[in-house]
Parts: C-alpha cells; structure tokens; sequence
C-alpha cells in the first residue's frame, strides 16, 4: 500500500488528481490531456493513486470513471492516529516497565 | 475548552498496568517523556508553561523533523493534563495552539485506564472544499519535495 505523501511525490500524478477534482474521468480522458504520456502509464498512475486513497474507480456499462477522494486526502489526520495509536503502545511499555522497578526499588 | 462541535477529534483509550501516579509523569517529566513521545522535549507543567516536543521524521512524515510548539492548560497530578498542540512547520497544517490534547487517568484494575482526546483539528471538509484540497495537495507536494531536496 502506498502512502498518499509517496502518490503525490509524482508532479504527474498531482496533475490527474487537479483533473479528475472537478470531474469524473475515464483513463481515455485523462490520458487526453497528457499527450505525451502513454496509456499504459497513465492507467498505472491511476493505479497508483487507487492503491493510496487519493481516487475512487466507478464502473458505468464498460467504462470506468475515476473521480477525486478528498477524503484520502485527509493524510495529516490519518497519520496523527497512527501517531496515537503507536505512541501509546510505547507509553504503555515504558509505564509498565517503570512501575516494575519503582516496585523493585 | 476545545470546541469538540466543529472538528472531528482522535479519541484513544488504553489500559495501562501502571499506576496513575507512574503514567502521569510521562507526561510531565523530560526524561520520561523523551522514552515514548518525543526526541528531545523543554517541560514546563504547570497551567501557561511550555510544552516544546521534537518529533523527528520518519516513513510516513517526510517533512520531519516537526517541532511541537505546546502549552500546558491543566495540570492535575496525577488524573489529568491538557496541553495545546501545534507545529512551527508551516506544512504541517495545525499551527501552534490551535489543537488541544486532553489526557485523563482512572484507577482500573490496579492500573490506569488512559483517555486520550486530541481536538481541534482541521475538519475533513478542509479537504473536499475546493481551494482547501488544492492548498493540502500543495503542501503535501511541498513537504514531499523538500525532503528529497534535503537529502
């Protein structure tokens, strides 16, 4: 799974996420307005972006519509729980292992 | 006091087989603080006084280091501390004092049940209004970039 900091490090793939922001877009389209990108290249940025949250794949008939998941982009919050949740397992060790030796003592 | 209304807060809860006593003071004390929380920490615990945190970067934040710029609000040995949350670095998007990080310890079971909630963030609506989105994918990209600049 990649992360939303490494889906963006790629200027391209910024510039898929200003396009499908606004709009709901197939491959086809986007790859339109890279007309020096390659199709397969673009569906892998796609995927790319998929894999870390930052847009949603819809199928319609054949045809598959990538859109903007402002949601994913939501990384600050979604690290400071991380954050939280790995500092607190910390905390929990060093306390415990604290109180052993104020016993101890 | 926080206003929990307009921002969505991080609530964590754990049990910890450690007094309240013991668990208090790796909130308030330097040396015990720098064993979970950050690298390098100036405490001050006492209602107005400092609470300066380093946190060095790592995988998941490219920017680091980030330098918490914190004050104390409540010290209440050993069942309660508050202090503000905020970082110097500008692309971080939660500048000093602007969130609150509320800490409360109970007795349970011979050891402490510890309540964290950490308000005041920016709303995910940040996120799906226009100019909001563009600014964060902005900063994102920025703190991204400077770190490959950096190294």
């Amino acid at each position: 799974m990649q992360s939303a900091f490494e889906a963006i490090a790629t200027p391209r793939r910024r510039d898929i996420l200003r396009l499908v922001h606004t709009e709901e877009l197939t491959a086809g389209a986007i790859a339109a307005n890279f007309g020096d990108v390659s199709r397969p290249a673009i569906s892998q940025h796609l995927r790319v972006l998929r894999e870390a949250g930052l847009i949603r794949e819809r199928r319609e008939g054949t045809r598959r519509l990538y859109s903007a998941d402002t949601g994913g982009l939501d990384a600050l919050r979604e690290y400071l729980e991380r954050f939280w949740d790995e500092r607190l397992e910390t905390l929990k060790t060093e306390a415990e292992q604290e109180e052993r030796n104020d016993g101890n003592a | 006091m926080p206003d929990a209304t307009k921002t969505d807060a991080i609530v964590r809860e754990i049990h910890i087989d450690a007094r309240p006593e013991t668990v208090f003071g790796f909130f308030t004390e330097r040396d015990k603080l720098t064993r979970w929380l950050a690298s390098e920490a100036t405490l001050d615990p006492r209602p107005g006084g400092i609470n300066h945190q380093t946190h060095p970067g790592g995988p998941d934040n490219p920017g680091g280091p980030y330098l918490m710029r914190g004050e104390f609000v409540e010290v209440e040995p050993p069942t309660r501390v508050v202090f503000t949350w905020g970082f110097e670095n500008p692309e971080v998007d939660v500048d000093p004092g602007a969130s609150t990080v509320e800490v409360t310890l109970e007795p349970e079971h011979g050891g402490t049940r510890l309540r964290l909630v950490h308000s005041g963030l920016p709303h995910s609506e940040l996120a799906s209004h226009s100019d909001g989105w563009t600014e964060m994918l902005e900063r994102l990209a920025a703190a991204v970039e400077g770190r490959s600049r950096g190294t």
